[in-house]
């Protein structure tokens, strides 16, 4: 998932970027939040191409998202403990390392020709990307001044879209154009469609071994370079404050955020996850071109995001996000009801509509939380479970309705963030500053 | 907050694996791409509008880049046009096409001109339609149109069973002495479970496959027989031409159970997605081009001369699914159809 980060205050003098000898430690890095954009969009356009090759249902291709956002939360807190036991820099090649040799399970798994073996590998290699998430995000932090913290994650995590555009890109590329037509299946023997499905499996492999070689260049230089950096030992005094998640419990805006925050997460998986399928199933675009659809959404979350930066300049947050969360419901009823060219760019213009939702819920969610948040945060992070569970949803919904109504869960997901929106707005509160995205890290 | 100063690490081990990484994913994209003699094919459509034959020609373009083979390509100016066939199969015989594909407009016209091209020793591959005499060519390449017929044939049969009707169907026909036509005729009644003149056909028509000559031949029948419900129609324009009769005569789609063949997009959308067409028995020009021009390929790099018939598939495609006869839904028709 693409994640977003909020603008931070300028500085009075401009703070260097980075500690002098931790130039390239930092690049390597930011590489690193390219790589993980690069791997999740990737399983967005996993998830056609696995249910052409293994001719399985929806429900079942969704598994690969079920894979690989379920291991995203689940390695939440051991990762958060790694860092905490052993540093950032074990954690950074502990999640770096994990993640190439689930790129590298690829290879048994294209020999097997069985799709629980992608889903584990797939397990394995969203487990590392998530431990190295988590490490490097306060990572980054500590490799410089405080002033320039916020500045220096948002230059990191700028890349991370990037990765994604080139992770679709790659499906787009070298996949998607490649794989057996349906039409050639009917007249294939036996054999012959083993022989197809080796051939389209050895086309997945070549992106994520590409992902894997990369990995594993970053863990050896990673490895051989001294990275530590004593702003990891202010983390040992770092606890959760005592009565903090009763306090937050109590807190309805950060409780329905973290709600409103996995309904964002969802909408924004599922979009994604379907588009290509959309494109396919409904509009009858060929498969070859069906790629560059989601291409276009990401495109389009990209650009979108520096349009919203400015106007949350201008409007208060919850404003936008509440026209935005209407916007995205209108254009989920496009799609179900225009089943054609209008229908299709409805679902990538909801790619807009989705592009501030993340670090806006962040914000609104935490605000005025004080210490408090740094816990929050994490509940907020783990909010990601929505992009492991509602794909299945859709999918499921696909099967029994079509890819077009099917788009009813993403719209009902939207649906419910605009509701957070219009809560927030309804309702007073106590003030405090937004809280950006990786602040309490 | 302060920093410690980094030490770039030892050199030669960072360097070692930098290399053994890069040279790994070196090996890893350098994969495929084998060197193959070229050899050059043609492909003779009957025309270049019909959707069918242009997803023919673009599948053939999109092999022959793949397989390292130069393809020259031609078409007659209608259906029926045999005059321009006869000239492209000399003119690419003259500039050294080994294997020829061709969708004959005249199945016995043609015969004189593939018999000479084969002389000369180029191999010939009917695509679609069959010649007459089918031994004229070495192979054939086309859609099974019994087995065509016999799916929906099924489709139909279970249909009626299962909204408890009893048939009354109108039989809207190619036009006589059309192979493909009699062979999807045939097909629907042998899937149903019928034979000519059993009394449950209430009555036929000749539409030639076109539009506007199905709608006035299902209005008459219609006029006659007001009871129809169920309807075999030769191709997808004959469906929709059998549609508007219906609507016209002030009857629903779900009064008629209206099966048809092809699988044209327009037909999968607009036809099968509203409910207007049941069912449609889909079959594959990319398969005829793929495999036609890969056979060639194969053939003039020394291997295995095509020979006989291949059945290029066909894949029932229906709304809603009826018990005891596969089907396909209507997003798999979507994603294989041809045409827009």
């Amino acid at each position: 998932m693409a994640s977003t980060s909020m603008a931070a205050a300028k500085p009075q003098r401009k703070p260097r970027l980075v500690y002098p000898k931790l130039g390239i430690p930092f690049i390597l890095l930011v590489l690193c939040f390219a790589a993980w954009g690069s791997a999740a969009n990737l399983t967005d356009v996993l998830v056609s191409v696995f249910r052409s090759i293994f001719t399985m249902s929806n429900f079942q291709s969704a598994l690969v998202q079920f894979a690989y956002y379920g291991a995203y939360f689940s390695l939440a807190i051991p990762a958060a403990l790694i860092n905490r036991r052993f540093g950032y820099k074990t954690g950074v090649l502990t999640g770096v390392g994990l993640a190439a040799v689930g790129g590298l399970l690829f290879i048994p798994a294209s020999k097997a020709l069985v799709f629980g073996f992608f889903l584990l590998a797939l397990f394995v290699l969203a487990a590392g990307l998530s431990i190295l998430e988590t490490s490097a995000n306060p990572f980054v932090i500590a490799m410089g001044p405080e002033d320039s913290a916020t500045q220096r994650l948002n230059l990191a995590q700028s890349f991370n879209p990037v990765g994604a555009n080139i992770g679709v890109l790659l499906g787009a590329v070298l996949i998607l154009p490649h794989i057996t037509s349906e039409a050639a299946k009917t007249i294939m023997s036996p054999a012959e469609l083993r022989r197809s499905q080796e051939s389209d499996l050895s086309l997945v492999l070549g992106p994520y071994l590409g992902i894997a070689s990369v990995l594993l260049l970053i863990w050896l230089l990673i490895l051989f370079r001294r990275m530590a950096t004593p702003a990891e030992q202010s983390q040992e005094e770092e606890g959760v404050r005592s009565g903090a998640l009763g306090r937050l419990w109590r807190n309805r805006h950060y409780r329905y955020g973290v709600a409103a925050q996995f309904f964002n997460v969802a909408a924004q998986v599922c979009t994604w996850t379907f588009t290509i399928q959309y494109a396919q199933d409904v509009v009858g675009v060929p498969r070859e071109r069906s790629g560059w659809y989601l291409q276009a959404s990401l495109i389009l979350f990209l650009l979108a995001r520096f349009l919203m930066t400015y106007l949350l300049g201008i409007f208060r947050p919850t404003k936008l996000l509440f026209l935005m969360g209407a916007l995205g419901v209108v254009l989920c009823v496009v799609a179900m009801f225009s089943l054609n060219t209008i229908g299709l760019f409805a679902v990538v213009g909801i790619s807009l509509s989705l592009s501030l939702m993340f670090p806006t819920i962040y914000g609104v969610a935490l605000q005025g939380m004080g210490q408090d948040a740094k816990f929050g945060a994490a509940g907020l992070v783990m909010a990601i479970l929505g992009g492991a569970i509602m794909p299945l949803v859709h999918g499921r919904v696909m099967d029994q309705v079509g890819a077009a109504l099917a788009y009813a869960v993403p719209g009902v997901c939207l649906a419910l963030v605009t509701c957070y929106a219009l809560f927030d707005l309804l309702t007073n509160r106590e003030g405090g500053e937004l809280v950006s995205e990786g602040a309490h890290h | 907050m302060t920093h410690s100063r980094g030490r770039v690490g030892r050199r030669s081990p960072c360097l070692v694996a930098v290399v053994g990484v890069v040279v790994l994913s070196l090996g890893v994209t350098s994969c495929g791409g084998g060197g193959k003699k070229q050899v050059t094919a043609g492909l003779i459509t009957k025309q270049e509008t019909n959707p069918f034959f242009v997803t023919m020609r673009q599948v053939a373009e999109k092999t022959a880049s793949d397989e390292n083979v130069k393809l020259l390509t031609a078409a007659g100016t209608s259906d029926v046009d045999n005059q321009s066939q006869v000239a492209a199969l000399e003119d690419m015989t003259k500039r050294g096409a080994k294997g020829i594909l061709i969708t004959p407009a005249d199945s016995s016209a043609i015969v004189p001109a593939i018999e000479k091209a084969r002389q000369a020793g180029v191999t010939v591959i009917a695509l679609d339609t069959p010649t007459n005499p089918q031994s004229a060519v070495d192979a054939l390449f086309a859609t099974d149109n019994r087995k065509a017929g016999k799916l929906i044939g099924q489709y139909a049969r279970a249909k009626a069973a299962g909204n408890q009707i009893t048939p009354k169907i109108a039989m809207l026909d190619l036009a006589p002495g059309i192979t493909s036509g009699q062979l999807r005729h045939d097909g629907f009644l042998e899937g149903f479970g019928i034979a000519d003149g059993d009394p449950a056909i209430v009555g036929s028509v000749d539409t030639e496959g076109d539009q506007a000559k199905a709608e006035a031949g299902m209005g008459q029948l219609l006029k006659a027989h007001p009871d129809i419900n169920i309807v075999y129609s030769i191709n997808e324009p004959a469906a929709f031409g059998a549609a508007a009769a219906m609507k016209a005569a002030g009857k629903s789609n779900d009064d008629v159970i209206l099966v048809s063949v092809d699988g044209g997009c327009h037909a999968i959308k607009d036809g099968i997605r509203s409910g207007e067409i049941d069912a449609t028995a889909q079959q594959y020009p990319e398969n005829m081009a793929r495999k036609g021009v890969q056979a060639l390929a194969t053939a003039e790099r020394g291997g295995s001369k095509p020979t006989g018939y291949l059945d290029t598939g066909v894949e029932l495609i229906a709304g809603s699914s009826v018990p005891g006869v596969a089907s396909k839904d209507e997003a798999f028709g979507v994603r294989n159809c041809w045409g827009k």
